[in-house]
């Protein structure tokens, strides 16, 4: 068996990637916060500088370390869920490889000039081609997997992962205007609206809808009970991808785009909570009395503290949409304080937990160290929650000024010490990752005369004593029991 | 409801196109790109500045656009759709690390912005800028003529002003300080020329005084007020050397409402800028009680004429050599 069609190849290898580039994605982002409380550290050194190490820095921990991360989740738990082999791993690998390039570039093309310069939209036109066909090689092996499938009904994590890939691959090329291959941008204000389009979409369509299946697969199966509700979860799907797909006008809110574009996306921006909350709440009633079986579990620890993120990003997004906090919150570090919630705080919390749940399913073996995951998990903890905390200070103190006629660099001085609060804790998040770099690549050196890993490749096939999946019959407590035999492959 | 294959893929895929349609199509069809009446095409050099503009992420601190709410630079002309009609790209921006700069051209002369771009804490003291000085020359030369442009036609009135400003500043430099001392009090209005501090030159008002200096002025004019600060060499004509007007307190004129009226009022056409968005009115009567104690050596402060104290004001008597003969005011 060689490398290309090894079982669970495709989904080690994501994961392995994942984990590298959140710590490379990371250092980017300490010598961006670096700048903002030195200015000359990196005097003059043109690839350090601050406009070109923050796309390095925001497009590699969105594609690289949490999308990564989330795909490898997919490329296990598609097929396991299906029980049934993943169509092509050879088509996995595909994907892996044109995936990788395109995140790789950022660290070869941005920090020298080379970029399309629409924040997150900034991939040259060549990596956006090598990123759309890595989308459609994992359409096709889903899809495929889909209709190879040997389990009939399909659990909701595997709606969310179908949708997240084929959503994105059609908001990816429209946000990044690649019929327009040397500018990937429109003229005039229309290119605004393309573009927040698809860079809200880029986390509603892609981390969100990858996210909630991970979630939706740990979760029972830590907590070895059924969903909670499978109308929750139909609810939750189909509200997202209608009233989350058109509202990224709010992030142009204040600019002079058409009315009638503001008012549907503050409108739909306030009714997202309600996929939020469906989703919440039935993740939380499923977990309810396993809570001591989550928290000492160093994986679902990880989703759970995900989820409670995802409440406060989610609470906090429909209201900064409102035109009257907005008008106080827009420009300043408050919103980069809602960022880091968003992609760290919910989509990288549960990538994480994902693949410290998953990890040891595709190895075989348990994990490196759990200790060190737990620690890893504090830094992170500690790293964010502070984070969150010094730059939605900083925020409320820049618009607060700026509202009362305060001019922006008389109010940088007001903001200096929370800059430098911010690089601190930045290094926490630094750490952090590197301690998962650590344990992932530990958990996945094949051990010294230890049974292939492939061994686990009996976590395809029903255990003996499983109850098949019911969720059609859309009754509480029915849905999830296909996935817990799964737990059985881990020695 | 069964989640089958086919409903999950492409029922998802119908509600999302659904989206697209409303969200970007639409605006597609509707948006109209009629230029607004400020708004002009780039020259070569503004175009390649723009180039620069987008490739070296100034987006990410810059805005483009003021809102009705703003208060800061520009807030005199609300963004229109038709201002950045064939800007490819026109990247508005989401924060505001620096100020916006959709009104930003004219707002100083060129010698300011390549000052700023080799090391910006040479005109702005407190700025997180990076340098640009590694981006070398003509690339500082086309991203000035870029910001210059910034507010199209309105900012070609301010650039034209600018450039009317410098002739006779610079020819009043190369006069020597006499001429050039003439020609600068021949700007101000004659009420400001005949108006002494009114404040007292407290200890705490010339340490509130220092702290405005060092954030504000400190780099042009020098720390020791001799004009001779780092961005002196990028700028013509040169900042101004206090020490100049020493003679002020020979002649027996005042330099308060003078030194308040140019720091309120800047001097287009010069690298000096106006501050009165940025300073209130007592933050510059304590900067100019500063710069003329430590630098001239005396200060007008608390001479005739002047009205009733502020409720504030502590037992004060001028120190300093003065006009005021010393302890007038008890």
């Amino acid at each position: 068996m060689t490398l290309a069609t090894q079982t669970h190849g495709t989904a080690k290898a994501f994961l392995a990637a994942g984990a590298f580039w959140f710590l490379a994605g990371t250092v980017f982002g300490l010598i961006a916060a670096i700048h903002l409380v030195a200015p000359e550290f990196f005097n003059n050194v043109p690839f350090l500088v601050f406009g070109r190490t923050r796309p390095v820095h925001v497009n590699t921990v969105i594609f690289g370390f949490t999308a990564s991360t989330l795909i490898g989740c997919a490329y296990y738990y598609v097929p396991a869920l299906l029980r049934t082999p993943l169509w092509s791993e050879r088509l996995g690998w595909v994907s892996w490889f044109s995936w990788n390039l395109t995140v790789l570039s950022g660290f070869f093309t941005f920090p020298f000039g080379f970029t399309q310069g629409r924040e997150y939209a900034e991939y040259l036109w060549i990596f956006d081609v090598s990123l759309v066909v890595a989308m459609l090689a994992m359409i096709v092996n889903f899809t495929m997997t889909v209709a190879t499938r040997i389990e009939n009904v399909l659990y909701v994590s595997v709606w969310y992962a179908l949708g997240a890939c084929l959503w994105s691959a059609a908001n990816y090329p429209i946000g990044n205007v690649m019929w327009h291959p040397l500018t990937g941008a429109l003229p005039g204000l229309l290119d605004s609206v393309f573009l927040w389009f698809y860079g809200h979409n880029l986390v509603g369509m892609l981390l969100t809808p990858l996210s909630i299946a991970v979630v939706y697969y740990v979760v029972p199966r830590v907590a070895r009970t059924p969903l909670y509700s499978h109308t929750l979860s139909l609810i939750g799907f189909w509200t997202l991808v209608s009233m989350y797909a058109h509202i990224g006008g709010h992030h142009i809110l204040q600019a002079p785009i058409p009315n009638w574009l503001k008012t549907i996306s503050v409108v739909d921006s306030v009714a997202m909570i309600v996929p939020v909350f469906t989703v919440l709440v039935n993740v939380w009633l499923t977990a309810r009395g396993h809570g001591a079986r989550l928290w000492r579990d160093p994986a679902a620890r990880f989703i759970m503290a995900g989820t409670a993120w995802y409440l406060v990003t989610c609470i906090q997004g429909p209201l900064q949409s409102l035109p009257s906090i907005q008008k106080v919150t827009h420009f300043t570090n408050w919103t980069i304080g809602h960022a880091h919630i968003a992609v760290l705080g919910f989509s990288g919390m549960i990538a994480l937990g994902g693949l410290w749940h998953i990890l040891p399913l595709v190895t075989g073996r348990p994990l490196h160290s759990p200790r060190l995951v737990n620690l890893q998990f504090a830094l992170l903890t500690f790293g964010l929650a502070g984070f969150f905390a010094v730059l939605t200070a900083a925020g409320l103190i820049q618009g607060e000024a700026w509202h009362n006629g305060e001019t922006v660099y008389r109010v940088l001085p007001e903001i200096a010490v929370y800059m430098a609060l911010r690089a601190m804790f930045g290094v926490s998040i630094l750490a952090a990752s590197a301690i998962g770099l650590y344990v992932a690549i530990m958990s996945l050196r094949p051990a010294p005369g230890s049974v292939p890993a492939t061994s686990c490749g009996t976590s395809l096939h029903p255990a003996p004593n499983s109850v098949p999946a019911t969720s059609c019959g859309g009754t509480p407590k029915s849905s999830c029991t296909a996935t817990v035999p799964d737990q059985e492959a881990a020695p | 409801m069964k989640m089958t294959p086919a409903l999950a893929m492409v029922g998802s895929l119908l509600v999302f196109w659904a989206s697209v349609l409303v969200a970007i199509i639409l605006p597609a069809i509707t948006m109209t790109e009629t230029p607004s009446t400020a708004w002009r095409p780039w020259t070569s050099a503004e175009t390649a500045g723009h180039d620069l503009y987008v490739k070296n992420g100034c987006s990410y601190c810059h805005s483009l656009y003021v809102r009705v709410s703003d208060w800061d630079l520009g807030a005199d002309r609300i963004a229109e759709r038709g201002d950045y009609a064939g800007q490819n790209p026109a990247i508005l921006g989401t924060e505001r690390t620096g100020p916006d700069l959709s009104q930003d051209g004219g707002e100083h002369p060129d010698d300011w912005h390549w000052a700023h771009f080799t090391n910006p804490r040479y005109t702005r003291p407190l700025s997180l800028m990076p340098s640009w000085e590694f981006l070398g020359w003509p690339a500082v030369s086309n991203l000035t003529a870029y910001v210059q442009s910034l507010g199209s036609r309105d900012a070609d009135y301010r650039v034209a002003r600018q450039q009317r400003w410098k002739a006779p500043a610079v020819r009043a430099y190369a006069g020597g300080p006499d001429v050039n001392v003439d020609w600068l009090h021949a700007q101000v209005p004659a009420g400001w020329l005949a108006m002494p501090n009114p404040y007292p030159a407290t200890e705490a008002a010339l340490q509130r005084g220092q702290k405005i200096y060092e954030g504000f002025c400190l780099n042009c004019h020098g720390p020791v007020g001799d004009g001779q600060g780092v961005a002196e060499k990028y700028l013509s004509p040169p900042p101004l050397n206090f020490t100049t007007l020493k003679r002020h307190l020979a002649q027996g004129r005042y330099v308060g409402g003078l030194f308040y009226y140019q720091i309120m009022n800047g001097i287009t056409g010069t690298a000096m800028p106006y501050f009165k968005h940025e300073l209130e009115s007592e933050k510059i009567w304590d900067v100019s009680n500063f710069m003329a104690v430590r630098f001239l050596g005396y200060t007008d402060a608390g001479t005739a004429p002047r009205g009733i104290e502020a409720a504030y004001e502590p037992a004060w008597s001028n120190a300093f050599q003065s006009l005021a003969p010393k302890g007038v005011r008890p």
